[in-house]
């Protein structure tokens, strides 16, 4: 709706009420304040929810049924102008107003009537009241129950009091026998709906009963003569203060309104306090509790394109939703679609929200997801540079083991035989022969010793136990080993531990200064767990020494972890968790 | 364990991958009055050559094809279990104990465990291989010097005098009492002492037969 529009329906409102409020004071019986108050707060409410229903929702007739009702409502204030025309007109148009409200009673939440049953009922209601109110005019002679200079009834036929009572008996039990059906009706709207649709029927179910008392009240009170009612304060109260219940039609507005503004607040935080990395089913269920919609599905289309699953992995049909089911997609792709009551179609505003944060939240754990993927690409890449490395050093030492080593060996037994030969012939050349001999044993010496430095074959050959063996066997400082696993482990897994023994021991004869060190190995359900402790001078930092670093960085590429604990002067006790089956 | 009498020359079947070491040895072993009986150049090869000719002794490198890890050990351990008429000679690269207990124990009579590079002092070696021959054990002198040398604290092992520390490793070596006087320049009477001494110092069951004596003390050592 235009802003023109609505300007000129407001100024239309202003208009009505206005001539409503100006009709009252013209010349004529007196009339109590509170009646002309109420009748026009009631038809003004009508009006301005008829104009901000109209611009919230554009496509539904809620809006000019608020209008429609509004106008009906103050329609009949002309009846005040002493003139015949306007007279008889204001009275006959008197009850219609009440066929309006049934109608949008039962339109709620949509605007449209759920069935052609309904359609009939609706269209009987107006049908019975206009009828009924030409009917009785027949035969209402205003001279009777009003004050004199009352101007004429043009429709009367017959003046006589008794076939307007009669009348009255007649059609009153029809008129409470259809406020009945609407009533029921809409209760059984609520008890239908789900979701969305659900939450907006409860304002309309406190609602609707206090119209249609207040209905049934004025029906008893207009046909059977109560003394109350034909008191001064009984008529003031009926017909003066009691319209105000009316206001609870534009309040199911307002309520709707709130209504829909609290689940944008409540998706909003929904999202908010989503955790991130959750899974999609929690996000369902989120946007479930925000909506009141515990009916909602979040589906996604599968890989293959063959269809939808929802996240509790039931198949879907988006082009298919099922009667009272709407889909709305999350994302412009359609990769991933809400399906939800139908009733929120008529919350547009609200249905883009939820959209909107289901996307913004499924787009957040796509790119946690991704960079977690690429998280563990690199880490699964460190742990094969490590690997690739170990292979290396593997090779080089038994390269070295199979080349010089044997070619040494084999050099020194040559020399060892010429050695022999030359036994008494020439002491020289025998002594020359001794000191080659000496070295090329050196040489063996200092070469297994690289080797062994390169990679410790012994790993490889009988495992971790006899590698920390061997490791505590030439460690200077005392060193015991408290426990370690006889059996083999993955080559990584053995790799890293006996990696970290080796450096913690190597530190604790350079820095700790330490007179005993404890290794103690212990394969746990899911790890293997290296400690090494010393009774050393502590203080040592994981980020003084890139000693240290490495360590850490090595036990980061199979996924565990190093701690350090060294406070100065109470020896350092290193701990590292490597992961392990 | 049959003693080879002095006439005849101690059979030896060698198996080593590499062919210029093991044609040496070949020739160093026949220069040393010993007889070459077979050369094998992998396990396989070996444990065949073990069984058609019965040798008094192998010498075999604890590498060798096809894995380059401990084929040799392995066929070692089986020669010694399948014929114990044949003893063995283990050549290794590694100071590192843990093959050596593997290795000896099963049982370590008639078992030597010499580091390659003894190869080079002739006399020293082929001792070696007659006395793994003769039913001893022989353990490298250097695979010995490295565990007493190991530093320990509260260890019962500081408690040995310099003398009793000799005599000590001379027995983790695999020396019989006898070899140990002559080494030492002792009696036999005084080795006893000393023997007697260690043991008590060491807390461990006194051992009559040599080989019992090696594995004791050096567990002890390893521990």
């Amino acid at each position: 709706m235009s802003r023109r529009w609505q300007a000129a329906l407001t100024a239309a409102a202003v208009a009505a009420v206005t001539g409503l409020v100006v009709v009252t004071y013209v010349p004529g019986p007196p009339e109590p304040l509170i009646g002309t108050i109420s009748q026009a707060a009631v038809g003004l409410a009508f009006l301005l929810a008829g104009i901000a229903a109209w611009r919230r929702w554009p496509s539904s007739r809620l809006g000019l049924l608020f209008t429609i009702t509004g106008y009906l409502w103050l329609l009949p204030s002309v009846a005040r102008l002493p003139y015949a025309l306007p007279f008889t007109i204001g009275n006959l148009m008197a009850p219609v107003y009440g066929a309006a409200l049934a109608h949008l009673g039962l339109a709620w939440p949509t605007g449209r009537l759920r069935s052609r049953f309904e359609a009939g009922v609706v269209i009987a209601d107006y049908a019975w009241n206009i009828g009924q109110s030409f009917v009785s005019m027949f035969f209402w002679n205003p001279r009777t129950n009003c004050s004199p200079g009352c101007p004429a009834n043009l429709l009367m036929v017959d003046g006589s009091k008794s076939a307007e009572n009669v009348l009255g008996v007649i059609s009153a039990p029809v008129g409470l026998a259809l406020t009945g059906i609407v009533l029921v009706l809409i209760v059984r709207h609520w008890q239908a709906a789900r979701g969305w649709s659900r939450r907006a029927m409860v304002p309309l179910l406190w609602i609707a009963p206090a119209i249609c008392a207040l209905s049934v009240t004025q029906t008893v009170a207009e046909n059977i003569s109560l003394p109350f009612f034909n008191s001064r304060v009984g008529n003031l109260v009926l017909f003066g203060y009691a319209p105000l219940i009316l206001l609870a039609g534009p309040a199911l507005f307002v309520a709707s309104t709130l209504l829909a503004r609290t689940a944008r607040g409540a998706v909003g935080t929904a999202i908010v306090d989503l955790e991130s990395g959750a899974p999609p089913g929690r996000l369902r269920d989120a946007l479930a509790r925000a909506l009141g919609d515990s009916t909602l599905q979040l589906a996604f289309r599968l890989p293959d394109g063959s269809g939808y699953l929802d996240t509790a992995g039931q198949a879907v049909d988006p082009a298919r939703p099922g009667p009272g089911r709407a889909v709305t997609p999350v994302a412009e792709s359609g990769d991933a679609v809400l399906i939800h009551d139908d009733g929120l179609e008529h919350e547009p505003q609200l249905v883009r929200l939820t959209a909107a944060a289901a996307s913004m939240a499924l787009e957040h754990s796509r790119l946690q997801a991704e960079v977690q993927a690429q998280l563990e690409q690199v880490s699964a890449s460190r742990a094969r540079i490590v690997e690739a490395g170990d292979d290396a050093r593997r090779r080089l030492e038994r390269d070295l083991h199979d080349g010089a080593q044997q070619r040494l060996v084999t050099l020194s037994l040559a020399l060892g035989m010429a050695r022999n030969r030359a036994t008494g012939a020439d002491p020289e050349l025998e002594s020359l022969l001794e000191s080659a001999t000496k070295e090329a044993r050196e040489a063996i010496v200092e070469l297994r010793e690289l080797a062994r430095g390169i990679h410790p074959a012994v790993l490889t050959e009988t495992g971790l136990a006899g590698a920390i063996q061997a490791l505590v066997e030439r460690s200077p400082v005392a060193t015991t080993i408290t426990a370690v696993p006889a059996g083999r482990f993955p080559a990584p897994v053995e790799a890293t531990a006996y990696f970290v023994v080796s450096e913690a021991l190597t530190n604790v004869a350079k820095h700790a200064a330490a007179r005993n060190a404890q290794v103690a190995i212990r394969k746990l359900a899911t790890r293997v767990v290296v400690e090494v402790s010393d009774d050393g001078a502590g203080g040592a930092a994981p980020d003084a020494g890139s000693g240290l670093r490495g360590l850490a960085d090595r036990v980061a590429s199979v996924g565990g972890s190093l701690r350090i604990d060294s406070p100065p002067g109470c020896g350092t006790r290193l701990e590292a968790e490597i992961p392990c089956p | 364990m049959p003693v080879t009498a002095a006439s005849a020359p101690l059979r030896v079947v060698i198996a080593e991958d590499t062919v210029l070491l093991r044609e040496g040895l070949r020739r160093v072993l026949g220069d040393a009055g010993l007889e070459v009986a077979g050369t094998a150049a992998d396990a396989e090869r070996l444990l065949q050559l073990t069984r058609t000719l019965q040798p008094d002794v192998v010498l075999v490198d604890i590498r060798m094809p096809p894995t380059q890890t401990t084929e040799g050990l392995q066929a070692a351990r089986q020669i010694r279990q399948q014929w114990p008429g044949t003893a063995v000679v283990v050549l290794s690269q590694h100071v590192e104990t843990e093959l050596l207990f593997e290795l000896l124990a099963d049982d370590p009579r008639g078992v030597g465990y010499v580091l390659k590079e003894r190869v080079a002092d002739i006399a020293q070696f082929t001792d070696a291989i007659r006395r793994v021959a003769a039913g001893e054990s022989v353990i490298d002198p250097e695979v010995v010097s490295r565990l007493v040398a190991r530093p320990r604290r509260g260890s019962p092992l500081e408690t040995l005098t310099e003398r009793e520390r000799d005599v000590l490793a001379l027995m983790a070596e695999g020396r019989s009492n006898q070899a140990i006087a002559g080494q030492l320049w002792m009696s036999p009477k005084t080795v006893e002492t000393h023997v007697g001494a260690i043991f008590s110092k060491l807390r461990l069951t006194p051992a009559a037969e040599d080989h019992r004596r090696v594995l004791a003390v050096l567990a002890f050592l390893r521990h």
